[in-house]
């Protein structure tokens, strides 16, 4: 099952796209990672995801083919926004109260066990909760749900270290437990590399990077070499080169057993590292499928 | 992490979605438990008027038997009791005061139920439950709606009941009257009584919300509540009512007092019109005939005088016997009205979701 | 504000730490640390290792992360899953007593100043180490190849 679907996909705000021709095949059993610099298009994509904005252009799918938006759609999916909104002056039993009303599926028992662990007061007032509380609640909300999607929208961009660990090792617990998938946008990598095993990396209303990345690390190298000969020496797709007096690091589409050119050193790249090169590189992308040939032959940029 | 979880794992959605959605009734306590503080306000204030006009529209009672069942009505204590008769509770006595009872529902109660939830963010919660975004609007909206026109029509029995003295017959005493006889048909009193009070109250409601989902932020809804209610309650009384049914026309003088005069104008022999100043002028040429005043003449002997002269009086009116079909009338269309509002705030929210048309940064 | 409250009798001997900063990518640091965990004796053939669930709880990584390590174990012959159960040492690696490995130590360090002084830098030394270990581990496979052989062979040995 593709928890995530996209054909085409854009999204216009008056006169500018925020989004265009997106097309994505996200599958089901993954945490996802989103990532893209500011107005990239990432709370756009995920507010067309859960419905709360209708395609200008395209169509997206969600947990198997059913419309974003429509009664299975809301029904498996649980939305946790940027701030992570709650009704201020409800109280947290309140909020559970409400939240069980609103959907089908609503485990209380575990609701309230999770606070109780959590140290949040039943009857405290969500807006009297620390950043880190509240975040933590409308976490407990969206998993007593029991979606088959948790899809969240800078979840993390509020809180402190400890609170980031404790939010995300609830998230992965859950990933554990249920096997709920997680789509889940960022702007900063370096803490994703340990929780996400998909990236879709976004880029001025693009998606420029989709797939596993195992898969990704896995398909490419940097070549590190003289810089004379930075133009020619490959004979694999250069995504990105960083070049300096003598020496040259190129980006290249190749695995490890690709033959390293006489003089050049290869070695492996982390996610933080293949994300920047093709964010420096916007007419590069890493796509799967022939769908989208157009992009699929990265250009070759000399600084 | 030690305790024990529910291991229901999670149902797919194509079991479920097979079934029917979820009930209207959920929605019951989310509408109450958000908006509880709006709704005991508004019941606050209707109870304070309640009170205040249960007190007063006593005195007013007493006072009406009492100047009424005094004789002879030109004696001295009869037109004390008429004098007091006019002096209690004149500040309500031309309605404009309760006037602004419905815009006041409307706009706190109305603009406030989408407004808040835009303003702060909440709706990217609510809208992305099992209910679904558009089902929400529409449930509380609804509700709310029904509440407030429920309790403005309760009201406006009460209202009925406090103003009954004001559309009795005329009654006068030596220098002094009572001041009845109103026409039910008149602006100020005509929107507090019958179904327009609970109507007015819906429209404003109705306003409110679709103000709500526009503005998107709460006191600037409100405030453009208050003005669109006060636009559309002005032009309504000035220049819509007049026209529900054909008014009628007629050249006697003795128009009946419940009547509601829409306009009334003099016509020359000829059949010119003719102003006030031009009247005033020919009656002061007639001057030794008449009660000796000038300007505009009050006298039925000034009256006759101009008939006499060839002019004739033309007065457009409504009669009062036509109360309740215009009630029928303007409550029909403000219902209509307000139907085609929340369905537009419905609407609007399938359609747009909670995003404003511009781009997010 | 912390989830990992009061008491908690953990069923595993070991608990897992995360370098981020290592380089090393997280499946081979739980990896490397099992297998170490096993030569200094923190873990027996029969212990369980911690429930995936308990690792992500406290490490907040991917649940297939730890999949993937165990995995490894498994493959590597070290642990076997007990479906419903957990997961289970079932093998050691070779064991070295703390006091031999503290010896072992010293004397490389020895070398290592050694090497220093007659010149060879770092990369120098982990090449020459390299390649010896090469050598040995050649040896070591050709001799037990041979001695296999023996009973059958009328070769003499080397």
């Amino acid at each position: 099952m593709n928890v995530l679907q996209a054909s085409g996909l854009g999204k216009r705000y008056g006169g500018t796209w925020a989004l265009r021709e997106c097309s994505l095949t996200i599958p089901a059993g993954h945490v996802v990672a989103l990532v893209g610099p500011n107005g990239a298009g990432k709370s756009t994509l995920l507010n067309l995801a859960v419905g709360l904005a209708a395609p200008s252009a395209g169509r997206v799918t969600v947990l198997g083919g059913w419309p974003a938006g429509s009664p299975a759609a809301l029904d498996g999916i649980a939305f946790v926004a940027q701030d992570a909104p709650l009704y201020k002056n409800l109280s947290a039993a309140d909020m559970l109260h409400l939240t069980r009303n609103l959907n089908r599926r609503f485990d209380q028992a575990s609701a309230e066990a999770r606070l109780v662990e959590l140290g949040i007061p039943l009857k405290q007032k969500a807006g009297r909760l620390s950043g880190g509380q509240q975040t933590q609640l409308a976490l407990t909300l969206a998993l007593a749900r029991r979606p088959r999607l948790l899809v969240l929208d800078e979840p993390m961009a509020m809180l402190d270290p400890l609170a980031r660990h404790d939010f995300m090792a609830t998230v992965m617990t859950a990933v554990a437990d249920d096997g709920v998938s997680v789509l889940l946008s960022s702007h900063v990598i370096a803490e994703l590399e340990r929780v996400a095993d998909y990236l879709i990396l976004m880029s001025r209303g693009r998606v420029q990077v989709a797939g596993e990345i195992e898969g990704l690390l896995a398909s490419h190298r940097i070549l590190t070499g003289p810089a004379a000969e930075a133009d020619k020496c490959s004979q694999r797709p250069v995504v990105h080169v960083r070049r300096a007096l003598a020496q040259a690091h190129l980006l290249v589409r190749a695995t490890a057993e690709d033959p390293v050119p006489p003089g050049w050193e290869a070695h492996p790249l982390g996610l933080e590292e293949l994300a920047l090169a093709y964010l420096r590189e916007p007419g590069a992308a890493a796509l799967p499928g022939p769908a989208h040939s157009r992009n699929a032959e990265p250009s070759e940029v000399t600084k | 992490m030690t305790a024990p979880r529910a291991l229901t794992a999670p149902a797919s959605p194509q079991e479920d979605a097979s079934v029917r959605p979820l009930p209207w009734r959920r929605m019951a306590w989310v509408t109450w438990r958000q908006h509880r503080f709006a709704l005991t306000g508004v019941a606050a204030l209707l109870g304070a008027l309640v009170l205040c006009l249960w007190i007063v529209g006593l005195q007013v009672h007493h006072a009406y038997a009492a100047a009424t069942a005094c004789h002879p009505a030109s004696s001295i204590a009869c037109e004390q009791l008429i004098g007091s008769f006019n002096g209690t509770g004149h500040f309500l006595a031309t309605g404009y005061v309760l006037q602004a009872v419905p815009a006041l529902i409307g706009a706190f109660v109305g603009a406030p139920v989408l407004a808040r939830e835009l303003e702060t963010g909440t709706f990217r919660y609510a809208w992305t439950q099992g209910f679904g975004g558009w089902r929400w609007t529409l449930a509380k909206l609804v509700t709310l709606a029904v509440l407030v026109a429920a309790s403005a029509g309760a009201l406006s029995v009460l209202l009925s009941w406090y103003y009954h003295p004001y559309f009795q017959p005329y009654f006068a005493g030596n220098s002094m009257s009572l001041t009845t006889e109103s026409s039910p048909l008149v602006g100020g009193l005509f929107d507090l009584r019958g179904v327009a009070f609970a109507a007015w109250t819906l429209a404003a409601f109705a306003i409110g919300g679709l103000a709500g989902m526009l503005i998107r932020r709460v006191v600037p809804a409100i405030l453009a509540t208050l003005a669109a209610y006060t636009g559309l309650a002005f032009a309504a009384g000035l220049y819509l009512r007049q026209h529900y049914l054909t008014a009628l026309v007629t050249s006697k003088l003795n128009v009946p007092g419940s009547a509601w005069i829409v306009s009334q104008r003099w016509l020359t022999k000829g059949g010119q019109r003719i102003s006030q100043s031009a009247l005033s002028h020919v009656l002061q040429q007639g001057g030794p005939e008449l009660a000796g005043k000038g300007g505009v003449p009050k006298s039925l002997s000034s009256w006759q005088y101009l008939v006499q002269h060839g002019y004739t009086q033309w007065t457009t009116y409504q009669p009062a016997g036509r109360f309740w079909t215009f009630q029928w009338i303007e409550g029909g269309w403000l219902l209509a009205l307000s139907a085609l509002l929340i369905a537009l705030t419905v609407w609007l929210v399938r359609r747009r979701g909670g995003l404003k048309p511009i781009r997010p940064t | 504000m912390t989830i990992d409250k009061g008491f908690r009798p953990a069923a595993s001997p070991v608990e897992f730490r995360l370098d981020a900063a290592s380089g090393v990518p997280t499946y081979l640091q739980l990896v490397h640390q099992v297998e170490h965990a096993l030569r200094l004796g923190y873990l027996k053939p029969g212990d369980q290792l911690p429930k995936v669930r308990d690792v992500v709880a406290s490490l907040a990584i991917n649940p297939n992360t730890v999949l993937k390590a165990y995995r490894e174990l498994e493959t590597k012959g070290l642990t076997a899953g007990r479906p419903g159960q957990g997961t289970f040492i079932q093998a050691t690696l070779n064991q070295v007593a703390l006091p031999e490995l503290t010896a072992l130590r010293r004397s490389l360090l020895r070398w290592l100043t050694a090497a220093d002084a007659a010149g060879l830098d770092e990369d120098g030394s982990v090449a020459l180490f390299t390649s010896a270990l090469r050598d040995f581990h050649e040896r070591r496979v050709g001799s037990r190849d041979r001695g296999g052989a023996q009973s059958g062979e009328t070769k003499d040995v080397a």
